[in-house]
């Protein structure tokens, strides 16, 4: 089926993988636009990414000089430890030779490159690549690219199964009205109810993510009710940087007197970690179940549900798998760019207000 | 006006047709315009005795796309361009054509009262870029140079699919023999078979190969030879032709009938 709807690009995937192995510069070999936008973001989380701003001359005569000098300008700049270029569409189609332009910069030891380009397929395939090129690289091991690439496989599943790659086009929609969901999920604990929240979040979402249950514990302890969390919080899995963010969250809930019920799985592993939560809160007894983050890679359960999402593209989906309301964080990725806390999240807000908590 | 393109297998002479064909067709008293899309810039160099001219995508390098200073006037009066290009192993030689064909200002050189554009364009249509001069806009009608083998009119009958593709028209076919048996028939033959027809055919002859040897075309080093009737006689032709229309390629087993039942 071809899907008429646009979506996150190899390209773009590629960046961000770059961003959570901790490379310090990311180089875009291709035109000055090319994932300008996710850049902005990436920029404000660290990592440098610059671009060697192909031109139409350099799409003719070839740009490798020019990658060559971004490459010197880049290392005087950033004194990086470690450099990801990452090709886009037109240098790849015009075979730019990248990895004899990284040996003739003589920045090799320092330098990798992932050979990616927007028509390779799902994102997904971007963030494959990467890993590859960062284990090829010396960065991660084999274990830990062959477990992620499974992951990233999963997930274009998701996508493809339950979310906005399901159907050929998918409207955008903000879902329902944050102050309904919010009152609703208010009334339940004021009449002394079982809410089960199931934080499925993909990795740095999670900051944003996790305020909901963050202002569902906090409703509770002043309203009434119980709460069952659930979270992919485990920092026994993925890179790093993921594992710090796990960590993070997990200090917040605790200094918050918090207590996470289950761990699902870890950051990078919401494909799988749904499914373990629901397996969880299978024999347990609960009147709501209120799934964050990427709600689409959960199984149905015959349960009033609530799902929260960072897609507009993704509510239709996830109305037709049942949810009573779905609702959509629209802030999501440039909220929690930089940040070691979780941040203010809109339902978070709406459920506090509710509540009457400051 | 009149514009069209020469394709051909690679190195099927189709510089050494269009170069001779030019220069014959001024000494006619017809204004012509050679535009070479060669990234390798060989197409106009035996108008210019071996010089071979800055090309336009050089010069668009530098910020010079003023047409008057992309044209040079070569042997009899011919005008001659390169379009230029990367060197080999680099860049896109495809995008080259299609940048310096916008740059060359087509209205320009309309203006300029030309009889005939001709558009050398190399060897086989390998991308999108190479089927620019095919466009609407650019050539009016398409000439394919092959000789009687198998190899050049297998390639001929490709480049006559993407015609058929682009619903291209195409003008005819030009003969650039190699001596083989019956070589102007199975030419001949193969051409009615796709629904065209056969300009004419160039024998095989020293003299081409000695005037290029100098940088020249026959005319210039050879200026009584027969041979120039034969280049005017196509060139007329050309100019004169009403029959173009979209070829209809055929089969490789056709190809190999026909050239195998003329043996």
């Amino acid at each position: 089926m071809n899907i008429l709807t646009p979506r996150p690009n190899p390209i773009v995937a590629a960046l961000y993988t770059l961003r959570d192995l901790d490379v310090d510069v990311a180089v875009l070999h291709g035109p000055s636009g090319c994932g300008f936008r996710a850049a902005r973001l990436l920029e404000e989380d660290g990592m440098k990414v610059v671009t060697t701003s192909m031109s139409e001359e350099d799409l003719i005569f070839g740009a490798s000089d020019k990658l060559i000098e971004v490459l010197h300008e880049v290392d005087e700049l950033f004194s990086p430890k470690t450099i990801g270029v990452v090709g886009s569409c037109v240098s790849m189609i015009i075979g730019e030779n990248v990895k004899k332009a990284i040996i003739d910069s003589g920045l090799k030891d320092k330098a990798f490159f992932v050979e990616i380009h927007g028509c390779m397929g799902a994102n997904t395939r971007g963030a494959i690549e990467t890993l590859k090129a960062a284990m090829e690289f010396g960065l991660i091991d084999e274990n830990e690219f062959k477990r992620q690439e499974k992951m990233l496989l999963l997930a274009t599943e998701v996508e493809s199964n339950n979310g906005m790659a399901k159907s050929k086009y998918t409207r955008p929609s903000r879902g329902t009205e944050l102050k309904i969901v919010a009152d609703h999920i208010v009334n339940l604990l004021k009449e002394n109810k079982k809410i089960a929240v199931i934080l499925n979040a993909k990795k740095e979402t999670a900051y944003l993510f996790a305020d909901i249950p963050l202002a569902i514990n906090l409703a509770s302890k002043k309203l009434g009710g119980s709460v069952i969390n659930v979270g992919n919080l485990s920092t026994d899995v993925g890179l790093l940087r993921i594992k710090r963010y796990a960590e993070d969250i997990k200090n917040n809930f605790q200094s918050n007197c918090i207590s996470i019920d289950y761990l699902s799985g870890g950051m990078d592993e919401y494909p799988i970690a749904g499914k373990n939560a629901i397996e969880y809160l299978k024999d347990k007894d609960f009147d709501l179940l209120v799934a964050v983050g990427i709600p689409q890679a959960l199984p149905i359960i015959n349960k009033e549900s609530i799902a929260v999402t960072n897609g507009p593209r993704e509510v239709h989906p996830l109305e037709d798998r049942g949810y009573k309301y779905v609702t959509v964080e629209i802030a999501s990725h440039s909220t929690v760019m930089g940040t070691r806390e979780i941040v203010l999240s809109e339902l978070g807000e709406a459920i506090r207000n509710a509540a009457g908590i400051q | 006006m009149k514009q069209i393109a020469i394709y051909g297998k690679g190195g099927i002479g189709k510089s050494s047709i269009s170069s001779n064909l030019s220069v014959n067709l001024a000494s006619e008293g017809f204004e012509v315009l050679l535009i070479g899309c060669d990234p390798k810039s060989d197409s106009t160099i035996n108008l210019f005795g071996g010089r071979r001219i800055d090309t336009v995508l050089d010069l668009y390098k530098k910020d010079i796309t003023d047409p008057d200073k992309l044209i040079f006037e070569g042997y009899n009066g011919v005008k001659g361009v390169e379009v230029g290009g990367p060197a080999a192993g680099v860049g896109c030689a495809g995008r080259g054509i299609l940048v310096a064909l916008k740059t060359l200002h087509k209205d320009y050189y309309l203006e300029k009262g030309f009889d005939i554009i001709i558009y050398d364009v190399p060897g086989d249509v390998v991308c999108g870029g190479f089927a620019g001069p095919a466009r609407e806009g650019y050539a009016d009608e398409i000439y394919i140079v092959t000789s009687g083998e198998y190899l050049s009119v297998y390639a001929a009958n490709n480049i006559a699919k993407g015609l058929f593709n682009l619903k291209v028209k195409m003008g005819g076919i030009i003969g650039n023999m190699r001596g083989i048996p019956n070589e102007e028939e199975k030419i001949k033959s193969y051409s009615e078979e796709i629904g065209s027809q056969l300009i004419n055919a160039v024998e095989r002859n020293p003299k081409i190969y000695e005037s290029e040897i100098e940088g020249k075309t026959v005319l210039e080093k050879y200026p009584d030879d027969p041979l120039n009737l034969k280049f005017k006689d196509i060139g007329n032709k050309i100019i004169k032709n009403k029959e173009a229309k979209v070829p209809n390629p055929t089969t490789d087993e056709k190809i190999r009938s026909i050239i195998g039942g003329l043996y």
